[in-house]
């Protein structure tokens, strides 16, 4: 639809309200289609989940509203509405012919705004719209206080061509505004005023995870973490609308319901997916299929979640054996806030600069998630966009999927990690390792800065590079740096920690080539993606990865530092990757 | 004419055959959808054929994967209810019933029954649809009395 078209359809909202609905049962789809034609609602519907997740990944902007069946052949309907709400950030309602309350309660839990019962009637289709109005106006009033929403910001840097997807959560607002304005509070939505939207940059993920940290993942409660966090002018409701977010992000990316594995890494990635998140213009919004939350410099997603049990989480997933998630130092998670602050710092730091922000550049995604494919072309469009943020998302997609591998990983060092999968298609272990990079970094940073500086991070060839990493991380992540950086390559998340990040891209990619050669090494402590080769993405923390992507991670040094990584793991700081600089490694590990 | 397919669709929900979801859907029906029901009953039974036949296939193998079983009983119940094919949703409650306690003579049974009622809810219908179409101008849902 246009923007004339939204708006129009504004004006006479609900009327013309495009709903998408999913149903496998063709009878039922039909009725159904047919009721809202009577609610006159504009239609459109699949009988497949997976359909439906591609029309939705098509442009988000496309629909206000999404109802989905519970049981269907193709994917669970939790699952849809757990992917739909992550990354689309829109209302979804369940449909079912099972009135158990556990069936409600799930579909609560995963995010759904409302449980309907088959026989549907026409009645309560009639006031679905309130479901599209009241998350709009969540929405706008969440972002009042928190971070700046620095309107200029995501939006306007640079990502001409990003569509919106990088805001999931404003696209439904821009559609209304036109405005790519971020922060348009107020004025989008047609229905009510919105307040200004928190914006959830990575220090305030990051104050968010410590906190709930703190309390303990599972007791976390809104109130609780808003004090602990002590923002002002944030909300409970913004927290508490946070915290559902980050809990499907969790569940989603470690592929269990246990919404706390992963808590580790999504930190980043998260806020990647979460599009409020507008800590790196350009970064965030995009459109990342996975994770929710917008990667705010990144490096508050990296951030493996502060252990507090949440790692151990992290563990539970995909048997990696993640052990380490059970109760990560404390110190690590301090450590991540510092790092995170850091990182975020970094993350200002131009990202917008031009160099080819190819970070995401053709990342591939090789992620076999599906969501990679939208992430590539997320990705693209990111292009230019000091978007490597995004790209780090990107990695996200990888991450959640993999998650197992990684997820297991490095728990309690930022080290992604990801752990043995080498060339696992590891889309999820990309983003894994991204995340752990990220989080790397300001470990890495911060405090660790014990790794060695970061060879010539990984260049991914996507040339994700992290642009502002200014601060000379040194967390070599790359994986397996193809000096081609070719963006077919797995993004190898690279962090060029070294480079400063006002270095100007040459020189980085030349030194991330020097690096690259031969020495993924003492970087890499981290998992650089090791596994993906295919997936490396790299995070050029550096400035300004050459679009030509840097290294792309390969799998074979990061195997192995993967799987030392591993073994560190459970070992927990026993770093016996020699070449990978496990050193460093370790030492983040600790900082953590 | 009409008044005899009213009589006759009266007696469906007289019956219990029907119940109101039917004459929902009957609402729904109008001059931009004017074969609605039909089509979607239409729809349901040839779905439910195939749910049927896999049932049947389910059954006959006597393996009695009670899980899978109760799954496709669930849709099947589904369907039926956004049709408001009351019996037969009401053999459908019970073959899960059956299911549940693992009882496999019961879902046998109920199997049975519950295709006896499908078979007799589908000629019914077109028998119903056939006589609406040759009234004329399909007739408003009106609430039987």
């Amino acid at each position: 639809m246009t923007v004339e078209q939204n708006f129009e359809a504004l004006d006479q909202f609900p009327v013309g309200m495009r709903v998408l609905a999913v149903d496998d049962d063709q009878t039922c789809l039909k009725i159904l289609e047919t009721l809202l034609h009577h609610c006159q609602y504009h239609v459109t519907t699949t009988n497949q989940a997976q359909k439906a997740l591609e029309l939705l990944r098509e442009n988000k902007n496309k629909f206000d509203l999404v109802i989905s069946d519970v049981d269907m052949p193709d994917m669970d309907g939790f699952k849809l509405l757990e992917l739909v709400g992550l990354e689309m950030d829109l209302p979804v309602i369940m449909l079912s012919a099972h009135s158990d309350p556990k069936y409600v309660m799930k579909g609560v839990t995963h995010g759904a705004c409302d449980y309907l019962l088959k026989p549907v009637r026409i009645e309560e289709l009639k006031n679905i719209w309130q479901h599209v109005v009241r998350s709009r106006f969540d929405k706008n009033r969440g972002s009042n206080n928190g971070e700046k929403r620095d309107g200029s910001g995501n939006e306007g840097v640079g990502n001409s061509d990003q569509n919106n997807n990088g805001r999931v959560n404003r696209k439904r607002k821009d559609q209304y505004n036109e405005d790519e304005d971020e922060e348009r509070d107020d004025n989008d939505d047609s229905s009510a005023q919105k307040k200004q939207r928190v914006v959830w940059t990575v220090e305030l993920h990051k104050k968010f995870v410590a906190a709930v940290n703190q309390l303990g993942y599972e007791k976390a409660m809104p109130k609780k973490i808003l004090d602990l966090m002590n923002v002002e002018k944030l909300t409970r409701e913004n927290v508490a609308s946070h915290l559902q977010k980050f809990r499907l992000y969790l569940k989603r990316i470690s592929g269990v319901t246990n919404q706390q594995a992963l808590m580790a890494n999504s930190d980043l990635h998260f806020l990647q997916m979460n599009s409020s998140l507008n800590g790196l213009d350009g970064f965030h919004h995009r459109p990342i299929p996975v994770g929710p939350g917008q990667f705010h410099g990144g490096a508050a997603a990296m951030r493996p979640y502060p252990s507090n049990g949440i790692l151990g989480r992290l563990n539970t997933p995909s048997g990696i054996g993640v052990r380490n998630l059970s109760s990560p130092p404390p110190g690590m998670f301090l450590q991540n806030q510092t790092d995170l602050g850091k990182f975020h710092h970094v993350s200002s730091l131009p990202l917008n600069h031009t160099d080819g922000g190819n970070i995401l550049q053709g990342l591939p995604m090789p992620l076999e998630f599906d969501q990679l494919h939208q992430t590539n072309n997320n990705i693209r469009n990111m292009n230019n966009n000091n978007k490597s943020i995004a790209a780090n998302s990107m990695a996200y997609p990888n991450f959640s999927t993999q998650q197992n591998s990684l997820i297991g990983a490095p728990n309690n060092n930022n080290l992604l990690v990801l752990e043995g999968h080498p060339q696992a298609s590891p889309s999820s272990f990309q983003g894994h390792q991204i995340n752990k990079r990220l989080e790397h970094w300001p470990n890495a940073v911060s405090s660790s800065s014990t790794l060695p500086p970061p060879t010539a991070q990984n260049s991914h060839h996507d040339s994700l590079e992290w642009n502002n990493v200014s601060s000379s991380y040194s967390i070599p992540f790359c994986d397996s740096t193809t000096p081609g950086l070719d963006t077919t390559n797995p993004r190898a998340f690279c962090r060029n920690t070294d480079f400063d990040s006002n270095e100007q891209p040459g020189s980085f990619y030349d030194s991330l080539q020097m690096r690259q050669s031969g020495n993924y090494g003492p970087t890499t402590d981290v998992m650089l993606s090791s596994n993906s080769s295919k997936e490396g993405f790299v995070v050029g923390q550096q400035q300004k990865l050459q679009s030509g992507g840097f290294m792309s991670g390969d799998a074979g040094s990061l195997d192995d530092i993967v799987n030392s990584t591993m073994k560190q793991e459970q070992s927990q700081g026993d770093l016996s990757g020699g070449d990978l600089g496990y050193g460093g490694f370790s030492s983040l590990r600790t900082c953590l | 004419m009409q008044r005899q397919v009213a009589l006759i669709k009266q007696s469906l929900f007289d019956q219990g055959y029907l119940d109101e979801q039917f004459m929902a859907l009957e609402e729904l029906q109008d001059d931009a959808n004017p074969n609605f029901v039909e089509e979607v009953s239409a729809l349901y039974f040839k779905d439910s054929a195939r749910l049927i036949n896999n049932i049947d296939q389910a059954l006959e193998r006597g393996s009695f994967d009670f899980n899978r079983l109760d799954s496709y009983m669930h849709q099947f119940k589904g369907s039926s209810t956004s049709i408001g094919a009351n019996k037969v949703k009401a053999e459908c409650t019970m073959f899960r019933d059956y299911c549940r306690a693992g009882n496999a003579e019961g879902c046998l049974r109920t199997f049975q029954q519950l295709k006896k009622e499908h078979s007799t809810l589908r000629k019914k219908l077109e028998h119903y649809f056939q006589l609406a179409r040759q009234a004329g101008p399909k007739e408003t849902a009106r609430r039987p009395k």
